[in-house]
Order: structure tokens, then C-alpha cells, then sequence
């Protein structure tokens, strides 16, 4: 269809736009490669194959908002077909004769394919356009107090999705009207070709030669867009197309809640760009800067500085402005300059919501792991944080409270708990700061204790051996003082004599099943959930008084969202002859108490508009006639029996432990 | 300058305290010792000072079973230099520990003397005002703040009600410190570790033929706690206390 | 050596401290002991102090343009220089910020016996001085011996009125001593004017540790408001930084006897207790029942404070018809 000059012009418009395209790739693998090594190698066939498939079925997009996740596949169906299609224009321009209309079932088929997904394209983004400018979502926003690159604040974004928008608009746009013109042309409709018959119409006033000028305009518009963006690619979150589907297959294949190893132990943790691992400096390249991430974290959502989205799209805008420097490997960058602030650092709850909504597999809360490690070994903690970390260090707790007093909950019980380190048992119950020493907590130790007692359960404790297993110490980035914990821990397990663990925490819970390795050996690590369950199934504990009443679920993070643990508590609570309601954010999208990654430890942001516990009692209310806020970690009942106080709810709602409808429900006296 | 920080290691007052068989003196079954919180202050002022201006940060604690971790966690922090005592048997007091730390200060270059102003044992005196006299060195005690000069320092001390009087004072002399400038610092674990793996503590024998005082414990009990508070069952009570004491209508 | 007690008199910005007066208590009574006299040392200070003495036998008083504020080199050199004319049995100096710079000082270079942070002292041929250390978790009796010695008296061990007396005999005048200048004052720094002064509130709702966090501190200030009193805290959460010093009560605070103490979070350690031991009604809410404070207090509550805060601030504001 080109005339020879056109080819001519075209091949080296392409040769040139690649040229200087290949030049921003090679630059874009330089940086990432600078990053400390990290190996995603295994299994590499597998890990494409999968990926293959989510992207295929767009199942990461769809963990949440359905209806821009459905624009989006219509222009992720739409663009990938579109492929093909560009391949069939360019056989047209150079082919003499080539065309697809009118030919057999494979083209007619290819055909309306292509008219279909054109409109898909074209509504999807001018959704996203409206959305965008018109709409002008809150999700899209940062709050006030969250560092961003002055690039960032001045709205690069929104330019950033605009430049796309109206390149998107324009190939497809242009493609579809070159093929109504030549419908036009042809002077009738094809069937196969629906929405440009449709249209076709409109131009059958105009010329030959007006429609044949038409469809080399709208030829080139569509082609040359495609390659002059070439060269854009590499500065867009548009990028995305290519480098999204690497970070999902070469995303990490460890359990979530084991934390990465210290790369170089006399220099842990990250205080410049370079020295994430290079599966982090990828993620600015994928990251397609929707804020999902954002929009779950509790720390965003409660008005503190920390944005993960933020802290990912100032990665990308400082390795675009710093590209020739980065690859080179002149410049470099300190995070804390570019990319978030100390106070977001401080802010995370290690939570794990961001790196679980993420469509494109970017872990923005190992970044702040990373730089806490960094600045714990360089003694910058915020001093209430200090004072914790040497009251775990000197006394094995985080109360600061006598190591002699960490099993003084015992007392009230009428019966002697077996002491584990004396003798064996078959269920080691390691309990954790929060059940020891918090008064609250101790009364829900001391129910799951007669339960367990009642249902002639043989179990026994550590007693004054036990310390934190140092789940928060691990993420507050205190690796050292984690690490002699684990060697304290390691040493009172390994002398005693038992079949399975569990836990009362789920931080605990989380820390020996998949931070302690095989220093366990292969004893079994259970949440305490799981074997009340367990024990209600085979009959030990029957349940003969139905509790009745409606009760939602908390999902804590370290038992749902990171070790899958969704359905054990709720069968318990269901058990008990109680409805469960559940709240819009639930199982893997719960929404975090905040107390998290030591942040129960530290004091709260200034600019703290509303804790997330409070958001998330309000979530709670807002179920009909729900009674019971149920929970089955120690740190999420503290949480939200002050949530409920500090709101002014008492007596509108109660905050439970699952063990409180399970004893009631056995009929045991004690309450 | 060269500072001198005298560290003492004192019992956890988190702990239960027990008094053993003979009446006289803790119990040390379950005795936990800790570093004296204000030695901590006296040892961070000490490493702001060097940051700021220069100097030679060298910690100073008798030697028992648990100071190793203390003075590497002092060295992690930024001290030059740990020193610990050893030989000196049971001390039971501040006078005779005083007089074992200024042997051994007196063999060190010694600008500025710091320690706490007080700590928990303290039953005969205080440590830095002891060592003062004993060294012949002007002492200043309960000071907030140090600001370092030609041969001297300026200092602020604090009285009650958070008056403050600002003084000046010729080295070498021994500072008594009530609170340094900032928080004291954390030292992370693997640097104490690394700390350990790459430095000693320098061991010195006690030559000061310090012995126990003649003014001996008599006895030691806790406190008798009177009759105590009259225990409340709830805020409703709280109400009527304070309703008869007039407070509320 | 007489059988006398000599009490060091402490002074600023004009005014004796009630911790003088306590001390001449304690020392008439220990000097009826010893069969000896109780004289007071006044350093510096001026005629209308010397004037509230006369609860003492004598007063001695050393005055010069060196003394007139205190400075640790001239006083304990000129309080030296007294010591070694009179020869006292027993010097009694109060356990405060100036009484630190004299008292070891004093005991070292005279060779003498010395306890601190002393509740209480017996007299006989072998005096005996009870000290309350390990934050006032255990109390120690030493033997001073039958020579002389330094008792460092802790604020409240005595009723200060015993001690309190005007007239009294005229004062004998010593010059100071010369000193070689080493420490040197340069002046006083006033406490930043604070918003609220806690000493004239007849109710204080004092917070402590037991706070938890800097947002807490709020219920405490709807609590103080509903009782028409003020907010005051111990030294941690001074040093924290959560509320200005001049709320602080304590050892190095202010010392307030209020109608009403609520003590909220406050375990009762030795340094805060002797700032408000002089409340008439001491209320202690904490949720540690071993707390030192349910020792001291009138009426104890072992609840979270905030709960009792919240409830209490209800109630009072019910009634009062808000």
C-alpha cells in the first residue's frame, strides 16, 4: 500500500527510533544489574509457564478494583492482539496487494477480533482518560506529608499517563478509522469488520484520492507512533508491557514470610539504590504507579508519610533522570534523598498488604526492610525503638519485664501447666511476649490453657526459657540481636521433647515456621487455631453450648495474609454455633491492626489522622447487627479493645479471642 | 581531650529484689546487674563531645562476669577504648571503688572525669564527687549539658524545678551526669559483635590495696510499707473520694 | 570532736528549702541523742534567712561576694573550713543537686564516715544511718562508727516544721576560706515561663510511665480540666519530651502538696515520691499491684489508667451537667 518512498522512510524512521530505544534498554539492564545479586533462577520454565498464564487470565490485576481491572483487560486484550495486528499493517504496507478483508475464515476471524478490540481499547482508555482527569480519584493521590521527587509532585504522572493515553488513543484510533476509510472506499460493509462498517458511512462523501491520502495518514499515525514511542518506552510506566511479566515470573519462590538473608553482613541492609538487590530496582521499572499498593496500607491510609507507591515511582523517576550516571556507574543515589523519607521507613507494619495487591510483583516493603536494617547498624532507631531492642536483648521480652515473671499468667490456673524443658510433651506451646505479659492477653493464655486442659490436650510451656522468637526484631531490622535469639531459642527447643508447636501469635507463629529454617527440625509449627480445630473435629473438645449471636473475623497479617491461614478460626468460631458476617476487607485483602514491624512499639505519627484499627472497627460497624469483633492474635486484641474505647463504641460491639467462644461453648465454668 | 567514663553495673530494679540469709545484703540468686542508667547518659555525653570536638573516648568498669558485653557495646557505640579491673574482690561501696578507678585513671591522660551522677546502690556518697576528692579535681554534679573550651568546660547544673546555673570549670575535672544531650544511642547487635570479633578490652590488675569500709551494713530490709493505699474496687469509689475531699460538687 | 550535729542550711534564689528545715528536726532530736548541741551553717544567704534559724543552738555563718551564689569550690571549701573548726559528730547535709558537690567531698578530705540518701539517723556511742536505696525498694542501715560523719539527708525524711523557728541567737560570722578558682559561676537560667504553674493547683492529675504514648496524655488533660486542676508528669516523660519541665514532679522537679495527687502510671520510685509526698490525699492508679507508689498513697486502683481517665472524666462532666 506504501509507495516506495513511504517504505523507504519508514525503515529508517524505525532503524533510528531503535537506535536511540536500544540505547535507554542497555542502560535500563546496566542499572539493574548494579543491584547486589539475588537468584531467581530455578525452576525458570515453570515460573514463565504460570506467569504466562496470570497475565493471560489478568489474575494479579483483578485482587482488586474490578471495573478499572476490566477496562484494563480490554486494553490488555486489545493491545496484545494488536500485535498481530501490526504485524498484518506493515505486511500491508510493504505487500503489494496484501489484505485480510474478504479473505477466508482465519482472516474474517482476525478481522473481528481486531475491529472488537479496537473499541475495547479505545473505551478502556478513554475510561481511564475520564478517570484520571475528570474523576480525579483520591487513590491517586499522596498525602500531604509523603516525599516525592519535585518531578513527582509537579504532576509527571498524570503527564506520563497522558502522553499514553493519547498515544493509545491515536494507533488504535488512527488504525480503526484507516480501516472505516477503506471500507469507505470499498464503497460497502464487511460483517466481519462491524464497528468501522459502522462508521464507514461518514466518509463515503469524500474522494478517492481524499480517502486513499486518509488511509496513509491514518497508516502512518498508527505506525509511526508506535515507533516513535519506542524510544519513550524506557522513561513510561509503559514499560510495563515488557518488564511486568519478567518481574512476575522472576519473583521471589520463598515462602512470604522469610525474610531475605543480610546480603553483606558489614554493611547490612540498603542506604543507596545500588545496594538493593537488583529484583527491587526492577520493580521502578515495572511498576505501573496505580497506587493500589497505596490504597492498603494501613500507614497511607492513617495519614503517616509512607506511601509504597510513592516510594516505588520516586525509584523510577530518579533512574530515568540519573540513567546515563546509574549505568555508567559514576552516579548513585541514597534512598533517603530520593526516594522515601526516615519517618515512612519507621512507619511500615511489615504487613505485606502492598507486595500481595501488587498486579506487577513489586515489593516495596522489602525496600523499607532493607533501609531499616541500614539504619539500625548505624544506631539511628527512633529511641523508643532502642529501649525496646535492649530490654529484648537484656530480658528476652519486649515489656522490659523480668524474664522470671514471663510465665506468672500460670498462677491463676488451678492445675500445672508441664514444664517442657523438664519433661516431654507433645504439644509445645510457645506463647510469646504479648500472651505472657500483657494483663489482657494473659486472660485469654490462661482460657486457651484450661481448654486445652479440659480437653486432656498433653502440652507444656517453656516457662522463664522462653523468649520472643523476634519476628518484629527481624523486621524492625535488628538482624544481629534476631539472630542471637534464634541461637537462644534453638538451644531451649532443641532440649526438650516434643512432637508439634503452637503458638498463641501469629508473629510468633510466623518467625518459627519460616524464619528459624531447619533449626526446628521437622517438628510441625501450628497456630493455635489449627489445633483447637483440630481437637473439636476428633471430639476432645465437644461444643455443646451454640453460642449464637453474629461475630465477624479478623484476619491477623502473619497468620492470613503471609502464611495462608484463613479458614481454621473461622471454623472454630462458626463451630461454636455463631454466624460469621464477613467484613468487604477480608482474608488475604485484611486490613492491618497497625502494630506490626514494631510499630507497637513506637509512638504514633503526628500527623496520624486515624489509627488503622480504628478504620478498621468502623469497617467492622458497618456489617448489620454484627456483635462480636472476633480476633486470634494477642497484639490485635489490644489493639481493638482500645480501637472500640477510643471511638466511644463500648457496648455496641465486643472484641473476642476465638478461644472465648469456644470455652463458652464447651461450657467451662471460669470466664 | 581525653575523657574518662566510669561505668558501674548495678542491680535491675525490674527485678524482685530479695534480701539473702545473712540480712545484710541482696539476695544474688536472682540478681540481675545493669548497666546504671545514668553511666549511659554519662557515656553518651562523652561520645557527643568527642564528635563535636575531638578527643579520646576511653570507658572504665571493674571487671565482672557480665561487663565484657557492657564495654563492647561501649566501644560499638564509638569509645577508643575499654578498660576493665580486675582483682578487686567484693566492693561494697563507692569509697572504695573510688579509690580502685582513680589508681587507674592516674595512670591515664585524663582531661574530663564523666559518670553518673548518682546510682542505685548508692550507700555511701557518690561516685563522682568521691573520685574528685580523692584526685584532688574540682566535681560538679546533677549536669545537663557540656560544652567544651580551651583547658575547661562550661557547663549547665540543674536544681529543682529546673532552675539552671551555668558554670565554668578548669580540667581536669569530674563531671556528674543527670542527662546527656540526646537519647543514648543504640548499638546494634552484629556491631557489638563485630566490635567483639575485631577489638580487646584492655585488663588491668587493681593496685590500689583498696579495702572494704569499716562502716559496715547493720541490716537491710525493704520498706515497710505502713498501712499502704486503701485499695479501691472502681472508679465509682474513686468518685466518692473525691467528693468528700471536695473536689467535685 | 563535740557531740554536735551540724546541719548544712540550703538556699536558692533567697529562699531556704524545706529540706533545711527537716534537717534541723532530725538534728535537734539526734543532738538530744548525743547529749551534744545542733548548730546550722549557713553559706552565702542574708540576715532574713539567718533570721528563720532559730530553731538551731547556734548558727555560724559564712558570707563573702564568693559565696553569694552557690559554687561547689567555695562552699565546700568554706563548709570544710567550718567543719574543721567545730568538730562536729554528725554534718547533715540534704541529698539535693547542691548537697551531691559537698557532702562526699567533705567526708573524703576529713575522713570521714558517710551514708546518702539517709530517712533516718540514731545516735549513741555508734551512730546509725538508715539509707533508702535501690530506688526505694530496700532500706540499708550502716554503722557510722564513734567518729565523726556525713548523713546526706533525703527531702521528707522529717517534718520541716519540727524544724522551723524565728529569732534565735545572733549568728557567728567566719570568713571563707580562699579557693583557687577553678570552677566558676557565670549565672542562673530560668526555666522557660511555663503556661501553668503545678504548685499552686489544689488537684494534680500526674501521669507516668504507664502513659504509653504522647496521645494519651490527652485523657489526663480532659480529666484535669473536668476537676478544674492541672496536668503534672514524672521525669520520663519530661526527658521524652511530651510535656515542658515545668510540669515535672520530683527530685530534680518541682514539689507540690496539692489537696488531690492522682498519680496515674506512676510506679513511685524514691526521686518522684519526694516531690509530692506533701499531698493531703494521694490517689495511685496503676496496673502493677507490686508498685512502690501503693506504699505511699492513700487510696489505690489497680486498673488501666486510661479506662479510669475516661470513665472518671464521664462521670464528673454527667454531674456537672455538661
Amino acid at each position: 500500500m506504501l509507495s516506495q518512498a513511504e517504505r523507504i522512510a519508514f525503515i529508517v524512521l524505525t532503524v533510528l527510533c531503535l537506535i536511540v530505544a536500544a540505547q535507554g534498554f542497555r542502560r535500563i539492564f546496566k542499572i539493574i544489574g548494579r543491584g547486589r545479586p539475588a537468584d531467581r533462577s530455578d525452576r525458570l520454565v515453570s515460573r514463565f509457564a504460570k506467569t504466562f498464564l496470570d497475565v493471560g487470565l489478568q489474575r494479579p490485576m483483578f485482587k482488586t478494583r474490578p471495573v478499572a481491572s476490566l477496562f484494563h483487560a480490554f486494553i490488555f486484550f486489545g493491545f496484545s492482539f494488536y500485535f498481530l495486528v501490526n504485524v498484518n499493517d506493515l505486511l500491508e504496507a510493504y505487500v503489494e496487494g496484501w489484505s485480510t478483508i474478504g479473505g477466508g475464515p482465519v482472516a474474517s476471524g482476525f478481522n473481528l477480533l481486531s475491529d472488537l478490540l479496537s473499541v475495547a481499547v479505545l473505551v478502556g482508555m478513554v475510561f481511564f482518560l475520564v478517570r484520571r482527569f475528570v474523576g480525579k480519584p483520591k487513590a491517586l493521590e499522596f498525602n500531604a506529608n509523603v516525599k516525592l521527587l519535585p518531578r513527582v509532585r509537579q504532576g509527571g504522572v498524570r503527564i506520563d499517563s497522558l502522553i499514553v493515553g493519547i498515544f493509545i488513543l491515536l494507533h488504535v484510533g488512527s488504525r480503526w478509522l484507516g480501516t472505516a476509510l477503506h471500507l469507505a472506499d470499498k464503497g460497502h460493509g464487511d460483517p466481519w469488520l462491524p464497528t468501522a462498517s459502522a462508521a464507514a458511512p461518514l466518509f463515503s462523501g469524500l474522494s478517492p484520492e481524499a480517502l486513499e491520502t486518509g488511509s496513509h495518514v491514518c497508516w502512518w499515525t498508527a505506525m509511526g507512533l508506535i515507533v516513535l514511542f519506542l524510544p519513550y518506552f524506557p522513561r513510561s510506566k509503559h514499560l510495563h508491557l515488557m518488564v511486568a511479566p519478567v518481574n512476575l515470573a522472576l519473583g521471589r519462590s520463598t515462602p512470604r514470610g522469610e525474610s531475605d538473608p543480610v546480603i553483606d553482613s558489614s554493611q547490612p541492609g540498603a542506604t543507596a539504590l545500588t545496594d538493593l538487590a537488583w529484583p527491587q530496582i526492577l520493580d521502578s521499572y515495572a511498576c505501573i504507579m496505580c497506587n493500589r499498593c497505596q490504597e492498603a496500607c494501613p500507614a497511607h491510609t492513617s495519614g503517616t508519610p509512607l506511601s509504597p507507591a510513592a516510594l516505588e515511582i520516586n525509584k523510577r523517576y530518579f533512574v530515568n533522570e540519573a540513567a546515563v550516571g546509574l549505568a555508567s556507574g559514576e552516579a548513585d543515589g541514597n534512598l533517603l534523598d530520593f526516594a522515601t523519607s526516615v519517618e515512612a521507613v519507621w512507619s511500615c507494619t511489615t504487613c505485606y498488604a502492598c507486595v500481595r495487591v501488587c498486579p506487577v510483583g513489586n515489593e516495596p516493603m522489602m525496600d523499607l526492610v532493607e533501609l531499616r536494617r541500614s539504619l539500625v547498624f548505624d544506631g539511628e532507631t527512633p529511641d523508643e525503638l532502642a529501649e525496646v531492642l535492649r530490654n529484648l536483648d537484656e530480658k528476652g521480652n519486649s515489656f522490659g519485664q523480668s524474664a522470671r515473671r514471663r510465665a506468672r499468667w500460670t498462677k491463676q490456673l488451678d492445675f500445672k501447666i508441664p514444664d517442657a524443658r523438664k519433661q516431654s510433651v507433645q504439644y509445645l506451646w510457645y506463647l510469646g511476649d504479648f500472651a505472657s505479659y500483657d494483663p489482657q492477653c494473659q486472660e485469654v493464655s490462661q482460657k486457651v490453657a484450661r481448654v486445652l486442659h479440659a480437653a486432656g490436650v498433653d502440652f507444656g510451656i517453656l516457662y522463664e526459657g522462653e523468649k520472643s522468637a523476634g519476628n518484629d526484631v527481624r523486621r524492625v531490622g535488628e538482624e544481629g540481636l534476631f539472630d542471637a535469639l534464634v541461637e537462644q531459642n534453638t538451644q531451649t527447643l532443641a532440649e526438650c521433647e516434643y512432637q508439634a508447636i503452637f503458638t498463641s501469635d501469629p508473629h510468633t507463629f510466623n518467625a518459627l515456621k519460616n524464619e528459624y529454617g531447619t533449626t526446628n527440625g521437622d517438628h510441625e509449627v501450628m497456630h493455635y487455631s489449627s489445633l483447637l480445630l483440630e481437637l473439636i473435629r476428633s471430639g476432645s473438645i465437644e461444643l455443646t453450648h451454640d453460642q449464637g449471636g453474629r461475630a465477624t473475623y479478623h484476619d491477623p497479617c502473619y497468620l492470613g495474609r503471609y502464611n495462608g491461614g484463613f479458614e481454621a478460626p473461622r471454623e472454630v468460631i462458626q463451630a461454636s454455633g455463631v454466624e460469621l458476617l464477613e467484613m468487604p476487607r477480608n482474608r488475604e485483602n485484611s486490613f492491618c491492626c497497625g502494630a506490626g514491624g514494631g510499630r507497637i512499639w513506637m509512638q504514633d505519627h503526628e500527623d496520624l489522622t486515624e489509627r488503622p484499627s480504628e478504620n478498621r472497627i468502623r469497617e467492622a460497624l458497618g456489617l448489620d447487627g454484627v456483635d462480636y469483633f472476633v480476633v486470634s492474635c494477642p497484639k490485635d486484641l489490644t489493639m481493638y479493645r482500645d480501637a472500640v474505647k477510643t471511638l466511644g463504641h463500648e457496648g455496641e460491639i465486643e472484641v473476642r479471642d476465638i478461644v472465648d467462644f469456644v470455652a463458652e461453648a464447651m461450657g467451662l465454668d471460669a470466664s | 581531650m581525653n575523657i574518662i567514663v566510669l561505668m558501674k553495673r548495678v542491680p535491675d530494679l525490674v527485678e524482685d529484689l530479695e534480701v539473702d540469709d545473712t540480712g545484710k545484703a541482696l539476695d544474688s540468686e536472682y540478681l540481675k546487674l545493669t548497666l546504671s542508667e545514668f553511666d549511659d547518659h554519662a557515656l553518651e555525653e562523652a561520645l557527643l563531645l568527642k564528635e563535636s570536638g575531638g578527643g579520646k573516648v576511653t570507658v572504665v568498669a571493674l571487671d565482672d562476669e557480665g561487663v565484657d558485653k557492657m564495654l563492647f557495646t561501649a566501644l560499638a557505640k564509638g569509645a577508643d577504648q575499654a578498660v576493665k579491673i580486675s582483682g578487686a574482690g567484693n566492693i561494697d561501696g563507692n569509697l572504695q571503688l573510688a579509690r580502685i578507678f582513680t589508681q587507674v585513671i592516674g595512670q591515664q591522660p585524663h582531661d574530663l572525669i564523666l559518670t553518673g551522677v548518682q546510682a542505685a546502690d548508692d550507700r555511701d556518697g557518690q561516685l563522682a564527687p568521691t573520685v574528685a576528692a580523692l584526685l584532688d579535681v574540682p566535681c560538679i554534679e546533677v549536669v545537663t549539658g557540656v560544652t567544651p573550651g580551651e583547658g575547661q568546660v562550661t557547663l549547665h547544673k540543674e536544681y529543682a524545678g529546673g532552675v539552671l546555673a551555668e558554670f565554668e570549670v578548669d580540667l581536669p575535672a569530674v563531671l556528674g551526669i543527670q542527662a546527656a544531650r540526646q537519647t543514648p544511642r543504640y548499638a546494634p547487635v552484629s556491631k557489638v559483635r563485630q566490635v567483639q570479633d575485631s577489638t580487646t578490652i584492655e585488663r588491668v590488675a587493681d593496685a590500689s590495696g583498696s579495702v572494704s569500709s569499716e562502716f559496715e551494713v547493720v541490716v537491710m530490709t525493704p520498706p515497710e510499707t505502713g498501712e499502704g493505699a486503701q485499695m479501691l474496687t472502681g472508679v465509682d469509689e474513686l468518685l466518692e473520694i473525691l467528693e468528700t475531699k471536695g473536689v467535685i460538687g | 570532736m563535740s557531740q554536735d550535729v551540724l546541719v548544712v542550711a540550703e538556699h536558692l534564689q533567697g529562699n531556704l528549702n524545706d529540706t533545711t528545715f527537716e534537717m534541723l528536726g532530725m538534728g535537734k532530736a539526734l543532738a538530744g541523742q548525743l547529749g551534744g548541741s545542733c548548730s546550722v551553717v549557713l553559706i552565702g544567704g542574708d540576715d532574713a534567712m539567718a533570721g528563720q534559724l532559730g530553731a538551731a543552738d547556734s548558727v555560724v555563718r559564712v558570707d563573702g561576694e564568693s559565696l553569694a551564689d552557690f559554687n561547689p569550690e567555695s562552699h565546700a571549701a568554706a563548709l570544710e573550713a567550718v567543719v574543721g573548726a567545730k568538730s562536729p559528730r554528725v554534718v547533715m547535709i540534704g541529698y539535693t543537686s547542691m548537697g551531691m558537690d559537698l557532702a562526699s567531698r567533705l567526708a573524703v578530705r576529713a575522713g570521714m564516715a558517710h551514708a546518702a540518701s539517709c530517712i533516718a539517723v540514731a545516735g549513741g556511742e555508734r551512730i546509725r544511718a538508715t539509707s533508702q536505696i535501690y530506688g526505694g525498694k530496700m532500706n540499708v542501715t550502716t554503722d557510722l562508727g564513734s567518729g565523726q560523719c556525713v548523713v546526706s539527708v533525703l527531702a521528707g525524711a522529717s517534718p520541716a516544721d519540727a524544724g522551723r523557728g524565728e529569732g534565735g541567737p545572733a549568728p557567728e560570722s567566719m570568713a571563707p576560706p580562699a579557693v583557687a578558682g577553678r570552677i566558676r559561676f557565670k549565672g542562673l537560667i530560668e526555666p522557660e515561663a511555663g503556661d501553668v504553674d503545678i504548685t499552686t493547683h489544689e488537684v494534680l492529675v500526674a501521669v507516668g510511665r504507664g502513659i504509653g504514648s504522647k496521645d494519651d496524655i490527652e485523657v489526663a488533660e480532659e480529666l484535669a480540666e473536668a476537676l478544674g486542676g492541672a496536668v503534672a508528669a514524672s521525669r520520663p516523660l519530661i526527658d521524652a519530651g511530651w510535656l515542658p519541665k515545668t510540669r515535672q514532679v520530683g527530685k530534680s522537679g518541682l514539689k507540690v502538696s496539692p489537696k488531690v495527687y492522682l498519680a496515674l502510671g506512676i510506679s513511685g520510685a524514691p526521686e518522684h515520691l519526694e516531690g509530692m509526698k506533701g499531698a493531703s490525699t494521694i490517689i495511685a492508679v496503676n496496673t502493677d499491684k507490686h508498685a512502690p507508689i501503693f506504699g505511699v498513697a492513700h487510696y489505690g486502683l489497680v486498673e488501666d489508667l486510661f479506662d479510669v481517665c475516661e470513665e472518671l472524666t464521664e462521670q464528673i462532666e454527667e454531674r456537672q451537667g455538661c
